[in-house]
């Protein structure tokens, strides 16, 4: 029997941690989405929601924790929640850290370097766990049944998609991406915001049939001309990427922390009607902590 | 209806419970307070609250209070669990949140603080 494929979203907002009322809905922890089959735990960053599913994967009851974690790149809000992963402390675990290509151990440093003392009580040297790094081969790994494929993005500093298949499903983890510096028709796009975003060929491919896309749509299109460069795209650029690459079900991630979460709707409700407008089957929401999916 | 607390207009009601409002389906217009830790919904006898739908399994969903969070699960029901349109295996919720079951639709009411 197929086992399913569940996903779930422990933090959704971008740059900076924002708890309080008003991002009460969506959520104010930062990038962190498990995606879990069978036996395997699979770990999409480790932005501060990645507290509350450590503490969450205790009480689940399992003997021994294997994890395997994934970073989109090293920015604080993708590595904060790291020190605070109870399961990292643990004798009984295992995590894998991934890195993107043999010879590069950046994700190592940095999950190191951010425990250094002048940071925090505790160093990387003294969890209780067993912590392995693995890399990707020509942009591939494989866990079980499961293969791994990344691809480099479009942000200061780098950044990786991920795009995870098993039994048929397929997930794509796609967040920190400046989509709108990718585009074909960048400039005619800024000036006409209905114009159809020409995204580039091999990203459509990599994102091509997914089940769910996970993608960063920080800003509304009336925001991005003064976010430029940033590393972070327009949501509605998400929706036609969704679109053109036959996704179906888009989940709009990495929300700006300046988004109260009658503004996310806004987003969200204006990046919908997009794609009604244009008669597409992708289904679009905002991505939002405590929900989890079933493939 | 064993341990649902339905809410019938002009009886007095607890303000610290959560309550759904049932706005489509059969029965609807009605509340159903959430008093329980655990509440299920279905069209089965051994669920707290009984909706006479065809749509909905025996044990549909269930509703969960834990403190002040109240989440949702699908109890691998037929014909799945939208929250707020987005067909959820299990949800944290908010004030407002648009719950549909088959042809039923509830609106979640959090407690006042």
């Amino acid at each position: 029997m197929t086992e399913p494929v569940f996903v779930r979203f422990w933090g959704t907002r971008g740059s900076i941690p924002t708890p309080g009322h008003k991002t009460r809905r969506f959520g104010g922890n930062t990038s962190c989405v498990e995606i879990r089959t069978g036996d395997i735990e699979l770990v999409c960053d480790g932005g501060t929601g990645l507290r509350e599913l450590g503490l969450d994967l205790l009480q689940r009851g399992r003997p021994k924790l294997e994890a395997h974690l994934f970073f989109s790149h090293m920015h604080w809000d993708h590595i904060q929640g790291f020190p605070f992963f109870v399961p990292a402390y643990g004798k009984d675990s295992e995590l894998t850290v991934y890195e993107v290509s043999p010879g590069d151990d950046r994700v190592q440093k940095l999950l190191h370097g951010q425990m250094r003392s002048e940071y925090f009580p505790v160093e990387f040297g003294d969890l209780g766990a067993k912590i392995a790094a693995r890399h990707l081969e020509q942009g591939v790994a494989r866990i079980g049944d499961i293969t791994v494929r990344c691809f480099e993005q479009c942000h200061p500093g780098r950044s990786f998609a991920y795009a995870f298949e098993v039994h048929g499903k397929k997930i794509v983890y796609a967040t920190d991406s400046e989509l709108d510096l990718l585009l074909g028709n960048r400039e005619e796009s800024l000036a006409d915001l209905e114009l159809e975003r020409r995204l580039p060929d091999a990203l459509l491919a990599f994102v091509d049939g997914a089940d769910l896309l996970i993608a960063d749509g920080q800003y509304t299109d009336d925001e991005y001309p003064k976010k430029v460069g940033w590393g972070h795209a327009r949501a509605n650029t998400v929706a036609d990427l969704a679109e053109q690459a036959g996704v179906k079900q888009c989940a709009v991630f990495h929300h700006d922390p300046m988004h109260s979460d009658e503004l996310v709707d806004e987003k969200i409700q204006r990046a919908v009607a997009r794609l009604e407008r244009r008669g597409a089957k992708t289904s679009l929401f905002g991505a939002r902590e405590g929900l989890e999916l079933k493939f | 209806m064993a341990g649902a607390v339905p809410i019938v207009p002009g009886m007095p009601q607890s303000r610290k419970l959560p309550t759904l409002e049932q706005v489509r389906g059969p029965g609807a217009p009605r509340r159903f307070g959430l008093a329980l830790a655990e509440t299920v919904v279905g069209r089965g006898n051994q669920s707290n609250v009984i909706i006479d739908s065809a749509l909905l399994s025996r044990r549909h969903v269930v509703f969960r209070r834990s403190g002040p969070e109240l989440s949702l699960a699908d109890l691998d029901s037929a014909n799945g669990v939208y929250v707020n349109g987005v067909k959820a295996h299990s949800a944290l919720l908010h004030e407002g949140d648009t719950i549909q079951i088959g042809d039923v639709v509830f609106v979640l009411h959090e407690a006042p603080a």
